[in-house]
């Protein structure tokens, strides 16, 4: 059994991603802040007894769920917007010449590099903004995925859905963040 | 320019997509760590709650099992282990038994006194003179009851 001190030191970890990620999904600081205090508690009442190495997958989870049942109780209607705009946006990997405009440095002298454009802080800004337009799942996928650094089993886990699904909705979500950015004339 | 580019395979495209996101990361990171001081501090005030609830949870499940070892460990003790368990056990439901008796006992006793009673009536109609019918009739029922003194004094 794990000890309060790895409890601690894993929580201390996590909790400023995961309150910025939960402040993404539900764009309330205080509810996020209440989330995440929930799924905190959710994690030390029933799973302390399990490995550490649990710990980050499960607590992912227990953070996605918490944050679901926010929703709920809030009856928020752009979340259900949000799901069925997630449901209607396609990929756009017809186009491999597209893509690799959008997610590839840029190499051509026309673009300006960010630095030259914005400051990293209003960059920071957009960004956070763009993940806040994402889709719900979409966002998760990305965030667990890549943030988090979960792999893709882990996520799948955490989000309650198959590996193809994680797949499908971190590259949608890379493609419209890529589109977003591009278009307010940030290249990373 | 477009159609120098060569075409990539789902694991390249996967990899330049990974390469993406990992870029966007970075500049998240550099922010997570930055937060108002208000925020660190009630999420560090939630992270020791939340610990300090796992502590007790933790308490709360070894308690009940460290009463059961308790129990089979006293009831081990002694020279009549089990008997003593079993004479605990019989104690125990003793009072509810001895109830039940009770309540079985008294309910019998009424009975029969019933059942005695209604003999007795049943003997003093039949070796009377007059016929039992006489006593279901109104009127004698008046005359007795009216005349029950005198019949007393005679």
């Amino acid at each position: 059994m794990a000890s309060e001190k790895e409890l601690n030191d894993f929580l201390q970890g996590v909790e400023s991603r995961a309150f910025k990620r939960t402040a993404y999904a539900v764009r309330d600081e205080e509810a996020a802040l209440d989330i995440v205090q929930d799924a905190m508690i959710r994690l030390a009442q029933s799973y302390m007894d399990r490995p550490a190495a649990e710990w980050p997958m499960l607590f992912q989870r227990i953070l996605s769920n918490a944050t679901l049942d926010w929703f709920r109780r809030q009856k928020v209607r752009n979340a259900v917007m949000q799901n069925f705009s997630d449901l209607e946006s396609r990929a756009d990997d017809a186009d491999i010449g597209d893509i690799l405009e959008t997610l590839l440095p840029a190499d051509r002298v026309s673009t300006e590099s960010a630095s030259d454009l914005v400051s990293r802080a209003q960059i920071l800004l957009v960004i956070e903004e763009e993940l806040t337009k994402l889709p719900a799942r979409q966002r998760e996928a990305f965030l667990l995925r890549y943030w988090e650094e979960l792999d893709v089993a882990e996520t799948a886990a955490a989000m309650g859905c198959s590996d193809g699904s994680v797949k499908t909705h971190c590259s949608r979500a890379v493609h419209a963040l890529a589109k977003a950015l591009k278009a307010k004339g940030i290249e990373l | 320019m477009n159609a120098c580019r060569p075409t990539l395979n789902a694991a390249e495209l996967e990899a330049i997509e990974a390469r993406f996101a990992l870029r966007v990361c970075a500049e998240l990171n550099a922010s997570s760590g930055v937060l108002p001081h208000d925020f660190s501090e009630r999420l560090r005030f939630a992270r020791q709650r939340a610990v300090e609830s796992g502590k007790q949870a933790a308490t709360s499940i070894a308690q009940p099992q460290f009463q059961g070892e308790l129990l089979t460990s006293l009831g081990q003790v002694g020279r009549h282990g089990s008997a003593s368990n079993s004479w605990w056990k019989f104690a125990s439901v003793l009072p509810l038994v001895v109830l039940i008796a009770g309540m079985a006992l008294v309910r019998h006793f009424d009975e029969v006194e019933r059942i005695n009673a209604a003999a007795e009536v049943d003997a003093a109609l039949l070796s009377d003179d007059l016929p039992p019918e006489a006593y279901t009739d109104p009127g004698f029922a008046e005359f007795l009851s009216s005349n029950q003194p005198h019949t007393a004094v005679n």
